[in-house]
């Protein structure tokens, strides 16, 4: 924790508070960030269309669409 | 004398508008010295579809409206309607075609016909085949590819129905379309209709012309530009983000340098597989190069960018000025937005211009004709030119000092990573932020460059003062590599240019707060993005109601158009920059900037400053946010069981 850098901002109160300043690496990446290659089996990747893409591939997620009578 | 500073806010330009000058090669800069705008062709008030005219009925001869009419009693809103139809037809024609060749492309990689593609996305090929209600259990990956390609061909050519991709709208956009008739049947028959309609004497109520119009268009983007977008994904990855570097200094002095230009990604891609082989690396020791260093320009630029990090030499009004370095070896172009300019300026320098498609010559250029059949080779044999004409370099090279990172690669999908992780992927923090107000809504901005406005400062001005204002801006084409340019595609940018609750989330994210999502095609990807937002919930129930806009400041290409209508139809309020096409007929433009909103809850707006066009859209985003309720802060309530019941 010590080498972290906190800064001084203001809360939705408007009250000022510590926060967690900026924690990134510094340089630049070699490589792309292939976040895809996570999903290595079929079960993996039919599993992330049903969660991830749920929007157009769960039959349970409706989100703000939930509705009486389809479209 | 002109000053060469002044027609563009890019260093790079401009040095080398100075150097064309010095040495007497004329480009677009100054051919529209030459060449000023057409006062009627401005406004679209001449009808040149029967050999009875050209009918000009300009506004300057003060007529009244209704005295407006060609010789066969053409009104001028049937004449500017008709006008806009089929250059919105011809945008929509270009971006579909693509998606032909990309999905006949597609076919014979999975018939194992085509030489250096695979499919290299097994997700999106499975997501895309679900799409197209293609069986994918216990099915093997060519099996199912070759299913959904020969139905993707069935879109182009389908006499009735509903283009698949429609369905994945949000269900109340669907309902609006399905109200005005207005779900595309097949992408060509759309598009021919228009042509059939806007022939003499046929479709002469400016209304009904501009419903066809919408339907075309929507054949676009949820038709043709959606098949290119996803199917380049399967075969060549969805990109994911990817480190690049722009501008015209990314050229190399002791390399071959080879410019991919156009917008079809087919050939690039086979261009940066083969840059690496051994045999054309063996090629360049030969020659005394350093090795091949292969640059993009315009849309092909993107796609080879985002999916590969290879660097982007510039956008459209640059592609010439990359020649005048003197450092271009060769330049492969394929369809759309290439000057024949390029093979005069390629006169002056040593540069082989190479056009690759069947569908796009160049008097003066070399013609060698990509087929997938034998892309490998093809490709090779396009950098054994380059690498042989490396010694023909006979002038002085000057290439300008400037290139900037960039960071592209946010398709749709990454994007719902970034946000909310690998299987719990979701837009829930973006619209979590665009309710309690950190980010007050999303923009795209898109488009290409226009010689008539000061090169990339429409795109720029518009897009910082949209950050200053807490508006996420989502962005493709020549407008994304403006943003390169100018260092808004980093993370760095967002403390640098964005308003304070825009630039906790993009810090909390680790993102730019300009998100490059791509080429023209993929502006399909917003829409999915705008889509998913509507999906996750809290911002409305379809992307009419979300609080977002977009805008194409410096458009000139009829596909800008189309994009424009398509965004229109989805529900997207719409500003133009530079000239806007209906202006010659009052009713057409009032009807597109504002009965449209009544019926499609989107429209289009024209305005030339780009820093007012963003205050409009900044205002139309507060509109929808007071729509919404989510204009005023107010005091979070968590809700009990008794008080859910109640709601329902």
């Amino acid at each position: 924790m010590g080498d972290y850098v906190y800064e001084e901002k203001k809360n939705y109160e408007g009250k000022n508070v510590k926060a967690l300043g900026s924690t990134f690496e510094e340089g630049k990446p070699d490589a792309t960030g292939n976040w895809l290659a996570k999903l290595t089996t079929h079960e993996e990747r039919l599993g992330y269309l049903r969660t991830a893409l749920r929007y157009w591939y769960s039959n349970e997620w409706y989100g703000s669409e939930k509705r009486k009578q389809e479209a | 004398m002109t000053d060469e500073t002044l027609k563009s806010i890019d260093k790079a330009t401009t040095e080398l508008l100075e150097k064309a000058k010095k040495d007497e090669i004329g480009t677009v800069f100054s051919r529209a010295e030459q060449i000023k705008p057409c006062p009627v062709g401005l406004e679209e008030s001449c009808c040149k579809i029967c050999a009875m005219g050209p009918c000009r009925l300009p506004r300057t001869k003060k007529a009244l409206q209704k005295e407006r009419v060609g010789v066969c009693g053409a009104t001028i809103d049937t004449i500017v309607a008709r006008n806009f139809a089929r250059r919105v037809a011809a945008g929509v024609a270009s971006h579909s075609d693509h998606a032909r060749e990309v999905a006949e492309t597609f076919i014979k990689t999975a018939r194992g016909e085509s030489q250096g593609f695979s499919i290299k996305d097994e997700i999106k090929l499975m997501e895309v085949a679900l799409d197209f209600g293609v069986e994918i259990e216990n099915k093997e990956v060519k099996e199912i590819a070759l299913d959904l390609g020969g139905r993707v061909l069935e879109e182009f050519g389908r006499q009735n129905g509903e283009l698949r991709y429609v369905r994945k709208a949000p269900l109340k956009r669907q309902e609006i379309w399905k109200k005005f008739g207005v779900i595309p049947r097949g992408i060509d028959r759309e598009v021919v209709e228009i042509m059939h309609r806007t022939h003499m004497g046929v479709d002469q109520d400016y209304h009904h012309i501009l419903l066809q119009t919408t339907r075309c268009a929507l054949a676009d983007g949820w038709g043709g530009s959606m098949i290119s977008t996803d199917l380049q994904d399967i075969m060549f990855g969805t990109p994911v983000p990817v480190l690049g570097s722009i501008n015209l200094g990314v050229l190399k002095d002791d390399e071959v340098n080879v410019i991919v230009h156009g917008h079809e990604p087919l050939l690039p891609e086979l261009l940066v597989v083969a840059s690496k082989d051994p045999e054309i690396k063996a090629l360049t020791e030969k020659v005394n190069a350093k090795g091949v260093n292969l640059a993009g320009m315009c849309c092909s630029a993107n796609e080879v960018l985002m999916r590969h990090g290879i660097p982007c030499a510039g956008n459209f009004l640059q592609q010439e000025l990359a020649l005048v370095t003197g450092a271009v070896e060769l330049m492969t172009v394929d369809v759309q937005c290439e000057m024949q300019g390029l093979q005069s300026v390629a006169e002056c320098f040593h540069t082989r211009l190479i056009t690759t498609s069947d569908r796009a010559k160049i008097e003066g250029a070399t013609h060698i004709e990509f087929h997938p059949e034998h892309g490998f080779d093809t490709a090779k044999k396009i950098l054994k030119l380059a690498i042989e004409n490396y010694p023909n370099r006979r002038h002085e090279v000057y290439i300008p000092e400037y290139s900037q990172d960039i960071v592209a690669g946010f398709s749709h999908e990454t994007i719902n990573y970034l946000l909310g992780g690998l299987f719990r992927a979701s837009y829930r923090p973006l619209n979590d932020n665009i309710i309690n107000g950190r980010i007050r809504g999303v923009a795209g901005v898109v488009g290409c460059n226009n010689v008539r406005t000061i090169h990339d400062s429409g795109h720029i001005t518009m897009i910082k003062e949209l950050v200053k204002n807490d508006v996420l801006v989502l962005t493709t084409g020549c407008a994304a590599m403006a943003c390169g340019k100018a260092g808004l595609l980093v993370p760095e940018a967002a403390s640098k240019y964005a308003g304070s609750g825009l630039a906790e989330v993009c810090e909390t994210v680790g993102i730019p707060p300009v998100l490059h999502m791509g080429s023209c095609v993929d502006n399909s990807r917003i829409l999915i993005a705008a889509t998913a937002m509507v999906k996750e919930g809290g911002l409305g129930d379809d992307i009419g109601d979300l609080p977002v806009a977009g805008a194409a400041p410096e458009w000139m290409s009829e596909k800008a158009l189309a994009i424009g209508q398509y965004f229109v139809a989805s529900g997207v309020y719409t500003v133009f920059g530079t000239t806007w096409p209906t202006m010659g007929s009052d009713r057409v433009t009032e009807h597109l900037f504002e009965e449209y909103e009544d019926m499609f809850k989107g429209m289009w707006a024209f305005e030339p400053d780009p820093v007012e066009g963003a205050k409009l859209m900044v205002s139309h985003i507060e509109k929808k946010r007071k729509a919404l309720g989510i204009d005023k802060s107010r005091e979070r309530v968590l809700f009990d069981m008794a008080m859910r019941r109640a709601i329902e």
